[in-house]
């Protein structure tokens, strides 16, 4: 069994590095979407030289053939070396790596805070289908869902930072505790959309399974109503982990716009700084990436059916 | 016995939408003075000469302008959701029914797009490929319709075995047909209601373009790009940020909320047969 | 009488539209079996959902019931059942396939109901009793088959040893010598425990073969109960009567099925009426202007008719059929299949396993099996919805080219676009044959439905209703061969009745070529001149319907005409 699951996760694996490859080929395509000269838009604000163009096509190897650029730029990625920033002229492998604890930071925090507030959240209005508590919640998930983080973010830096004053307006902060003090606004901003994201989910996952003939059954033959909610959960926890993989899609998508609301120099900020000076190379680092740690987690979603889903394990099994 | 009783939560929804809508077709007539800039004015506070919620640094008249932004907060996200409802109709149902390479093709061209965040992506393309409201538009149609092509394809799917399309495979009937006439207005709900949401999601996508200024150039009356300004003005008249932010929240909520009543209307339509 | 175990004074259920279940008084003595028999909208269902205290939101029920010493309020809260169900009753579902968790193990589900210091012993016992070895325990609900299964949820059912077992149509979903199996298993244990059990049925003959009393209801209400042997030999209301009729008999043909005119009304339309005035052919004023009380005709049997002396088996057209003579097959074959083989992507056997069949012309031939027999991949492979892998369908003669055959399916609520009205549909079927479109209401009166008909939609029609369009629409193209996929499985029994004497009179009108599936022997002896018994994808036995059901030569058809309840 164990060689059948791990071929499972090889050929997964697999499927998901192709995913990459084809990802990889559009991200570098980009540099050719881009209107204009190339090798001018590469030179970025510099003078325009006759010298200088020729510099970036030798750098670049623009006179190569695309696919062998391609792979040139590919082979590099893979092994940490991003290139230079059009705009600092510095490497963008070190940039991202200083940029990336902030983001994680913010991003890590927001996504522990959705799941431990929306998951109980989604139970709790579930068990209470369509009386007032469930009715609240369900009609305040989709406010969630419908706030844009960063005019959520704006809001809260009006009320709790410049009014209240309770938190820190802007930046990162210095030291653990201060830093940490300094994320809350931008996580919890973060946290709201796919907090309800998370609470309307669990509870379409609860009421599926709570509708099941399982559940009539098992209340028909004198089982207590916390043994029943425990074997709803166990059910239920498999359409909510594979949201889990969306949801790594859906914080990165959020976390550019918050990073910007609070001034965080993060990744998110990168990526805007350099979509606005058109860094196109810092670009295609940020989207390589973004997609390489997007796959992962949605890898990671299916691998872990072989944990909670012995149905799963089972068809791996036989093939 | 027929009873129509719309509940409050969506009369209200349809209400509001409305009253954006007024203002998005009739913007000229609803805030004539929406572009008046006041230089020497500048930025005020709520309440100030007859501004009644201030200004800003343009001495722009907040009201006016958040009236006059509902036409890029509409226009957009219907063009979108439409369009991209159209690509994932026709591409989810030849999919969904023909099965075989068409099925392959809509599957790969949804998994490569769905491997990135919608927005992330659009930031990125519209960043590096050009910027402008319909650009950004025409960017997140592409971006949106995977997701189409999804739901409408797996609804095609559960359709397709039930009898009603095999008697009609048996008839004769030509696909063409057995897909436009037979299937397609029974996925109707699922189309409608995704379509709903879709307009909820472009017009926060689209506003998230516009507040790193991406979407509309500057100075256009837009609720993401008044959002952007107003950030630099909480101190002086925080509801440069607040109005528009609130109206980003309740007409996104507004639509999200007639959707899933919609939906759920015309589901149970269908299951009451 | 011994002090019953249970006793459920007036129960009454209602919902949004009306009553459901209007008033029943209901006793069960230990180790007793009450048949509760009705048909789809009888609220036999409702009843035992009120009885566990598990009606689904919206739905509120009324009345007293007392068990094993405790009383209480159908009406009352949730909580009141607390103590009550498990060891005082459990409900078995129909549906072993999702009435366990499938993320758990058999030995987990079981144990639920027992404290933890007891638990593997205990399991292990109530596995035996079930007659499943003691490494189900380790199992997953989908490594077991469906009998398994069944025999799993009893076992958890009984963990918790209850008094009264309610089982829900407990072998519906299982193939005819699991159910066998599985309901012999239900009466052992009963005798064993000295077990009461209450076993919901719209199957009248299972109920004669297994209970002590019957209950039958209809639209809501109780219309007869008594001694099984009182029921059966002298059923003192109409309803009771025609219901066993309508039972295609599985030892000679019929040659008209008897039938109910009409469809089961809803419980809240009746009013102030017997709800079967409508379609009794007895029924007087007085049937009409007022609802029928229960009135005892012997000792212990009471009947809801003002007129049970009337109720006495109507003409069952006794004669026997000349089944030999049935339309005499011109010698031309009309399709033959060779070796035909199929196995799906992922599955484990073939659903088809080399299956050679001849049609003649004019005849009509069934094919019977269990579910997994191939029987319908057959019929698939035969319309060529499905591509076999290997093997040949040849058409011969006329009945070559597009539209040779026509196909009718089982699922009546599917089987037309839902949203298009009856006439459009049949229109459109018409057209695509070259026919023109004015014939709609011929095709109607075809299948015996008045025009008017046509402007309907499929949701205002019965089950019975929507299969009869479903047959005219595959009329339309006037193929000589009608393809019939369980075609009456998903109908009532007197509705079933109906669509089977309407494809009979179809046959003999228009000189059809039938290919019946089925997974009934009685429907088979019923529609078809000769029969095909399929097991896992391979034909075991073929023949005249006669000699293969009177005298079958193949030990698994010998098993399956076993397996069916003894006949009235």
């Amino acid at each position: 069994m164990s060689t059948t699951v791990l071929a499972f996760a090889l050929r997964r694996t697999g499927a998901t590095l192709l995913l990459l490859l084809a990802l990889s080929l559009l991200v570098f395509g980009l540099l050719y979407l881009a209107p204009g000269d190339i090798a001018r838009n590469l030179l970025g604000t510099r003078n325009v030289t006759p010298e200088a163009l020729a510099q970036v096509r030798a750098l670049y190897h623009l006179d190569e053939p695309f696919l062998q650029q391609y792979w040139r730029w590919l082979s590099r990625a893979a092994a940490g070396d991003f290139g230079t920033s059009i705009r600092t002229g510095g490497a963008i492998g070190p940039m991202m790596l200083d940029r990336t604890g902030v983001t994680a930071a913010t991003a890590g925090l927001a996504f522990l805070l959705s799941v431990l507030a929306g998951v109980p959240a989604g139970i709790a209005s579930a068990v209470r289908r369509g009386r007032w508590p469930d009715r609240l919640l369900a009609g305040l998930s989709v406010v969630g869902v419908s706030a844009p983080g960063f005019a959520v973010g704006l809001l809260a830096l009006y009320v709790f930072a410049l009014g209240l004053g309770w938190f820190p307006l802007y930046g990162t902060g210095t030291g653990f505790l201060d830093g940490l003090w300094h994320l809350v606004l931008p996580a919890a901003a973060l946290a709201l959309g796919l907090g309800a994201f998370v609470v309307k989910l669990t509870r379409a996952a609860v009421i599926r399974e709570l509708d099941q003939d399982y559940v009539t059954f098992a209340r028909g033959r004198g089982l207590s109503d916390g043994t029943v909610l425990r074997v709803v959960l166990r059910n239920a926890a498999i359409p909510i982990v594979t949201s889990l993989g969306l949801m790594v899609a859906y914080l990165f998508g959020g976390t550019v716009l918050i990073e910007v609301t609070f001034a965080l120099p993060g990744l998110g900020s990168l990526m805007e700084e350099s979509v606005l000076f058109k860094d196109i190379p810092v670009v295609q680092a940020l989207t390589l990436v973004v997609a390489a740690v997007v796959s992962a987690a949605a890898l990671l979603v299916d691998l872990s059916y072989l944990l909670i889903d012995p149905r799963v394990r089972a068809r791996t099994a036989r093939r | 016995m027929i009873r129509i009783r719309v509940p409050l939560v969506p009369a209200v929804s349809a209400a509001l939408l409305a009253a954006v809508a007024v203002c998005a077709v009739a913007r000229e007539l609803v805030a004539p003075h929406a572009l008046d800039q006041d230089i020497y004015l500048g930025v005020v506070g709520g309440g100030v000469e007859g501004h009644l919620f201030g200004t800003d640094q343009l001495g722009r008249d907040i009201l006016q302008l958040s009236l006059a932004g509902a036409r890029s907060a509409l226009a957009g996200p219907l063009v979108v959701a439409a369009g991209s409802m159209l690509i994932g109709f026709f591409l989810g149902t030849v999919a969904g029914y023909r099965g075989g390479v068409a099925d392959m093709l809509a599957g790969r061209y949804a998994d490569l797009l769905l491997a990135l965040p919608a927005v992330l992506l659009a930031i990125v393309v519209a960043g590096v490929v050009g910027r402008g409201y319909w650009i950004t538009v025409a960017v997140l149609i592409v971006l949106f319709s995977p997701s189409d092509v999804r739901v409408v394809r797996s609804a095609v799917i559960e359709q397709a075995p039930r009898p009603y399309i095999e008697s009609a495979r048996l008839l004769g009937i030509r696909p063409f047909r057995i897909m436009f006439r037979h299937i397609a207005p029974n996925i109707f709900p699922i189309v409608v209601a995704n379509l709903l949401l879709n307009v909820a999601f472009a017009l926060v996508a689209l506003s998230s373009l516009s507040y790193l200024g991406l979407g509309v150039p500057p100075g256009a009356p837009d609720w993401g790009r008044q959002l952007a300004d107003g950030r630099e003005l909480l101190g002086d008249n925080p509801l440069a940020a607040v109005v528009p932010g609130v109206l980003i929240i309740v007409t996104a909520t507004a639509v999200n909320l007639l959707g899933d009543w919609l939906s759920e209307l015309l589901d149970r339509r269908v299951v009451a047969r | 009488m011994t002090t019953p175990l249970l006793a459920v004074r007036d129960l009454r259920v209602a919902a949004e539209p009306g009553t459901i279940v209007a008033g029943l008084d209901l006793t069960v003595a230990p180790g007793e079996t009450v048949a509760i028999v009705g048909e789809s909208g009888s609220g036999k269902s409702m009843t035992v959902k009120a009885l566990a205290g598990l009606l689904p939101d919206g739905v509120r029920a009324s009345g007293r019931l007392e068990i094993g010493g405790t009383r209480l309020d159908l009406g009352g809260p949730r909580s009141s059942w607390r103590g009550v169900r498990g060891s005082g009753m459990a409900l078995l579902p129909q549906d072993p396939f999702t009435s366990l968790s499938p993320v758990h193990r058999i030995g987990q589900q079981i144990g639920w109901a027992v404290t933890a210091r007891r638990r593997t012993g205990r399991v292990a016992a109530l596995l035996a009793e079930v007659g499943l070895p003691a490494d189900v325990a380790g199992k997953y609900p989908f490594q077991l088959s469906g009998g398994m299964r069944q025999r799993a949820a009893i076992a958890a059912a009984l963990a918790a040893d209850p008094g009264l077992l309610i089982a829900d149509e407990p072998t519906t979903a299982l193939d005819v010598t699991t159910q066998h199996e599985v309901l012999e298993l239900i009466a052992d244990l009963q005798r064993g425990r000295g077990m009461g059990l209450i076993l919901i049925t719209h199957d009248l003959r299972l109920a004669h073969s297994r209970a002590d009393r019957i209950m039958v209801m209809y639209a809501g209400r109780l219309v007869e109960e008594g001694a099984t042997a009182d029921v059966l030999r002298a059923p003192a209301h109409p309803y009771t009567a025609r219901l066993a009729a309508c039972d295609p008999p599985l030892t000679r043909r019929l040659p008209v099925l008897a039938t109910i005119p009409g469809s089961v009304p809803q419980p809240f339309s009746v009013g102030a009426a017997c709800a079967f005035a409508a379609r009794c052919e007895f029924a007087v004023e007085a049937c009409r202007t007022a609802e029928p009380a229960l009135t005892e005709v012997s000792a212990g049997h009471r009947t809801a008719c003002v007129r049970p002396e009337t109720a006495a088996r109507p003409d069952e057209h006794e004669h026997h059929a000349d089944e030999e003579a049935a339309p005499p097959p011109e010698a031309t074959p009309l399709l033959t299949v060779e070796g035909l083989a199929k196995r799906y992507h992922g599955a484990a056997a073939p659903a088809l396993a080399g299956v050679d069949l001849e049609l003649l012309a004019g005849e009509s031939v069934a094919v019977v099996g269990e579910s997994g027999s191939g029987k319908t991949t057959l019929a698939r492979c035969v319309a060529g919805l499905e591509r076999p892998d290997t093997g040949r369908v040849v058409f011969h003669g006329s009945a070559a080219g597009p539209r040779r055959l026509q196909m009718v399916f089982q699922d009546p609520y599917s089987a037309l676009n839902p949203g298009l009205s009856v006439g459009t549909s049949l229109a459109e079927a018409l057209a695509a044959a070259g026919r023109p479109r004015s014939e709609v209401s011929e095709l109607l009166e075809l299948v015996g439905l008045p025009a008017a008909y046509a402007r309907r939609r499929p949701k205002a029609l019965s089950g019975g209703e929507r299969q009869r369009v479903a047959i005219a629409r595959a009329l339309a193209p006037r193929a000589g061969l009608l393809v019939c996929d369980e075609p009456v499985s998903a109908l009532d029994v007197s509705v079933q009745a109906q669509v089977l004497n309407l494809l009979a009179d179809l046959r003999r009108e228009l000189g059809l070529t039938l290919l019946f599936i089925t997974h009934d022997l009685a429907v088979a002896r019923q529609i078809a001149d000769r029969i095909y018994v399929m097991r896992h994808g391979r034909v075991v036995e073929a023949g005249p319907v006669t000699s293969v059901l009177d005298s079958p030569a193949h030990e698994y058809t010998r098993r399956l005409l076993a397996s069916i309840p003894a006949a009235h």
